[in-house]
């Protein structure tokens, strides 16, 4: 008994300390503090389905504790017998529909938070924007044709309607802080929104396993004020493509520096700074000796693939040494 | 008699002391083959658990590589699903079902050995991946496509192949023991044994069964489909060539979702037999726990698409399998309440079958609740995919199925093999993996509200993240010491010979796998009492006491 008693009070401290450690920093316990009407409408769904949940979960739990004290056996034999009570009609249709009851109640608020977790506000005019994703990144086409790469900026405020698409294999766009999850199926168009309602960065990862890289594939979605939203589509977008090309997607597997990690090393490659045959693997992929490689710029334009040549070029290729080997 | 059963076990060398294990068609020893080959795979396994758990420990460890992470992970799913759960139940199934309903073997004892040497050949295929050209398959244990396809950036090589390879040897296995079990309780229950009178644990293997038949071709079909995108040309899941990803989802979770079914439904049953027997007490509402399995069966072909909330099928398929979902919280609800009510006023002894089955309501009805959070679809947006999930179905798959497996191992074990395990150290086993499990499981709804997805080989955030996951990977070292426990206490009591002998029912149980002896003979039993009511032996210890009065 003394035992029992010991480890019934080390399984309450450890449970006592993670509650503790979560209720200190609120984390965990609810989704992560919403900044979009979606996803601060889901937290209250949640939170209505914490509370009828919770019901269940005292009653049940409760009853089994106390039946587990109240009717141990107390050295009683085991051919003592408890009443040989067959059923009770009454009482199984009452937790029959009971719970009936409750999960209508919480079907009826799910369907109540629907339309303002799933539509944004009629009124607003959406900027669309298109996400990509792409072994292992995330690719963002503005209404101006600009692109950019794993970073998406938005206008405070403003209501953005996500087109999201993939061609390779299935990923999965989520940033907590703005709503749920949408799946980016190659061969399908899925939609989702959102509206930040603060200006700052959330993070987010694809949630659909991906391939090897898969947790490297973040996402992060950057709002600020209208008018530095425009500076950004407007010049900066296309001004750091080759930066963000080369750093979003390349440097995961080829390195910061080009001089390989999971992919090969590249930084001495004459093809990396070589328009046509970079395009060429770039579109359609690789598959060498060394391993393959997907076709990260399946959707690439040229003007892209141009911007990238020239920033490896200065920033990272490293010609080979000329003539051979020098003593 | 006599000459009939040196007739089974007619000299020569299939009477040897493994060779008769190898050419038997007895069920109580196939049962018995397919538990412990199941114990096997469980703890392969859970090593794999531990390894991934390993790689999770902290931020940015380098433990396994991200390539061998999603090998790991694919094969520990595929292995706990297949090679574990799913053949287990068949195992007890085996062992028990003949014995509960006083028959002389399965209805077809060479397919039910082929059954299980086909499960044997698919778990080693399975684990033959490892040894692939391009490593074994790590398209997660769904393997959805195009992750799963042929492409070099996808899943070249042959580890993918052999996974579906694995597969349909498995299904084909799968099907013709339902098939087995089906034609057993319909047609082979002893004299007196209705419906109505039947164990709750047949009961879950007749559903069991029929789900099987019902549920496995899908996955059959959707595994053939990918093996000739594979090796053959076609293009069912190549979106370029007019192939489609939903298809492969739809198929695979119109499998995947009564598979979970597949799985708890016999738990279930057991916790059913284990409940009244230490209770001192029938069932309470014996028709609504034998219904409500039905019940189950039936709206869990219905409620696939819940796995899909995420593919954007549209509010009105969201909405439907939103309410299908919930409406399978209804019979299982039913059973909760009637197990609680069975204990009320009764005498509960604490021997270690009812502590697992008590374990299991705990932990299983947390499971169930979470599961709510996740048929409310809006509020799947947020959770599908995190750790969550994966938190919410070890809630039902380890904290429900595996503990009443456990409870099942501690109750049968005397009547398999006539000794008793250690009530100590099946104490020990319980406790540790009850602790174990709740800190390593716990956590991880925590770090999916938090944002973490499930799949990720690591990750770079410190704080919250790195505490959540840490407790949990030493809850996952206690969980793997208690199951330790319990394999010290199989060699304690059998190879060091210290588990006690039992007569034929130590437990003063009600059905009749007691009433003969531990362990059985081969033929089972001399003679079977006229069954009366669902509590067949009660009626003759009543009858016995009478008489003796």
């Amino acid at each position: 008994m003394r035992r029992k008693l010991s480890t019934f009070v080390i399984a309450v401290l450890v449970a006592l300390a993670t509650a503790g450690v979560a209720a200190a920093t609120n984390g965990g316990l609810t989704p992560v503090q919403p900044e979009s009407p979606n996803a601060s409408h889901t937290v209250t769904a949640y939170w209505v389905i914490v509370g009828f949940t919770a019901v269940i979960f005292f009653l049940v739990e409760g009853l089994l504790v106390a039946f587990i004290w109240k009717y141990r056996s107390r050295g009683r034999g085991r051919d003592v017998e408890g009443p040989q009570v067959h059923g009770h009609s009454r009482l199984e249709v009452i937790w029959t529909v009971i719970p009936v009851l409750i999960l209508s109640a919480i079907a009826v608020v799910v369907f109540f938070q629907l339309p303002k977790i799933d539509a944004a506000p009629a009124s607003a005019h959406p900027i669309h924007i298109t996400v990509e994703g792409h072994q292992f990144y995330w690719q963002f086409d503005y209404p101006n044709k600009t692109r950019s790469i794993n970073t998406l900026y938005v206008p405070v405020g403003a209501v953005v309607d996500l087109k999201v698409v993939a061609t390779d294999v299935i990923h999965s766009w989520w940033i907590p802080a703005l709503g749920g999850k949408i799946q980016a199926i190659p061969g399908r168009v899925n939609h989702t929104w959102f509206m930040a309602e603060k200006a700052g960065a959330y993070e987010g990862q694809c949630a659909e396993l991906c391939g090897v890289y898969h947790a490297s594939m973040t996402a992060r979605v950057v709002a600020e004020s209208q008018a530095a939203y425009d500076a950004y589509i407007g010049a900066q977008a296309a001004a750091t493509i080759g930066k963000q090309e080369w750093s979003g997607v390349c440097a995961t597997c080829h390195g910061n520096l080009g001089q390989g990690g999971y992919g090969p090393n590249i930084a001495t490659n004459a093809t990396v700074v070589q328009v046509t045959g970079l395009t060429a693997i770039l579109r359609n992929g690789f598959d060498g000796p060394t391993g393959a490689m997907p076709p990260v710029g399946d959707t690439w334009n040229s003007t892209q693939i141009k911007a990238l040549v020239a920033y490896v070029k200065k920033n990272v290729y490293k010609a080979a040494p000329v003539g051979g080997t020098t003593p | 008699m006599a000459t009939r059963s040196e007739a089974v076990y007619p000299v020569g060398w299939k009477s040897g002391r493994v060779a008769s294990w190898l050419v038997t068609v007895d069920h109580k020893r196939i049962g018995i083959m397919y538990i412990a080959t199941s114990i096997f795979f469980f703890a392969l396994g859970g090593l794999l658990a531990i390894l991934m758990r390993a790689q999770l420990a902290g931020p940015g460890e380098h433990f396994l590589t991200k390539n061998s992470y999603n090998e790991v992970m694919t094969m520990h799913g595929t292995t706990m699903v297949f090679l574990v759960v799913v053949p287990i139940m068949a195992g007890f199934g085996n062992f028990l079902v003949p014995l509960m309903i006083g028959a002389r073997d399965m209805a077809f004892p060479r397919l039910n050995a082929l059954s299980y040497w086909l499960f044997l050949l698919g778990g080693i295929v399975l684990w033959l991946s490892w040894f692939a050209k391009g490593g074994a398959a790590h398209a997660g244990w769904w393997s959805y496509p195009t992750l799963s396809e042929a492409m070099p950036w996808a899943s070249p090589g042959h580890g993918q192949d052999y996974w579906i390879l694995a597969i349909h040897i498995l299904t084909l296995s799968s099907i013709l023991g339902a098939i087995n079990f089906i034609v057993t309780i319909h047609h082979m229950r002893t004299p007196g044994m209705t419906w109505m009178r039947m164990p709750l644990f047949v009961w879950a293997m007749e559903t069991y069964s029929i789900l099987l038949v019902l549920a496995m071709p899908a996955i059959s079909a959707a595994v053939t489909l990918l093996l000739l995108d594979r090796q053959a040309g076609t293009h069912f899941f190549i979106p370029g060539h007019g192939g489609s990803l939903l298809l492969y989802q739809h198929m695979f979770w119109f499998f995947g979702h009564p598979e979970v079914y597949i799985m708890v439904l016999p738990a279930f049953g057991m916790i059913s037999e284990i409940l009244p027997v230490f209770s001192r007490k029938p069932i309470f509402g014996y028709k609504a726990v034998a219904f409500s399995t039905l019940a189950i069966a039936f709206f869990s072909m219905l409620v696939w698409a819940h796995h899909m909330f995420t593919t954007g099928m549209g509010i009105g398929l969201d909405g439907f399998f939103m309410i299908s979902s919930m409406v399978i919280a209804v019979p299982t609800g039913i059973k909760i309440f009637n197990w609680l009510a069975t204990m009320w006023r009764g005498n509960l002894i604490f021997d270690s079958p009812l502590l697992f089955s008590l374990g299991f309501l705990a932990l299983f009805t947390f499971g169930g609740l979470t599961g709510i959070f996740l048929a409310a679809f809006p509020v799947d947006w947020q959770l599908n995919d995190s750790y969550f999930i994966v938190a919410h179905f070890h809630y039902v798959a380890f904290g429900g199925i595996v503990f009443a497996l456990f409870g099942g191992l501690y109750y049968w074990w005397p009547k398999m093999f006539g000794r008793m395990l250690d009530e100590r150290l099946a104490k020990w086993n319980f406790w540790l993996m009850f602790i174990g499990f709740n800190m390593t499981f716990l956590p991880m709804h925590m770090l999916g509200l938090l944002g973490m997805p499930r799949r990720v080989y690591t990750y770079h955030h410190g704080g919250l993240w790195a505490i959540y996951n840490g407790i949990s990977t030493a809850g996952g070292v206690l969980t793997a010491i208690g199951v330790a426990v319990f394999v010290a206490n199989i060699w304690i009591t059998h190879v060091l010979r210290k588990g006690a002998r039992v007569g034929n029912d130590p437990w003063l149980a009600d059905t009749l796998e007691w009433y003969t002896t531990s362990p059985p003979p081969p033929h089972n039993f001399d003679s079977v009492p006229y069954v009366t009511s669902a509590r067949p032996l009660r009626d003759l210890r009543r009858r016995l006491a009478e008489e003796a009065t």
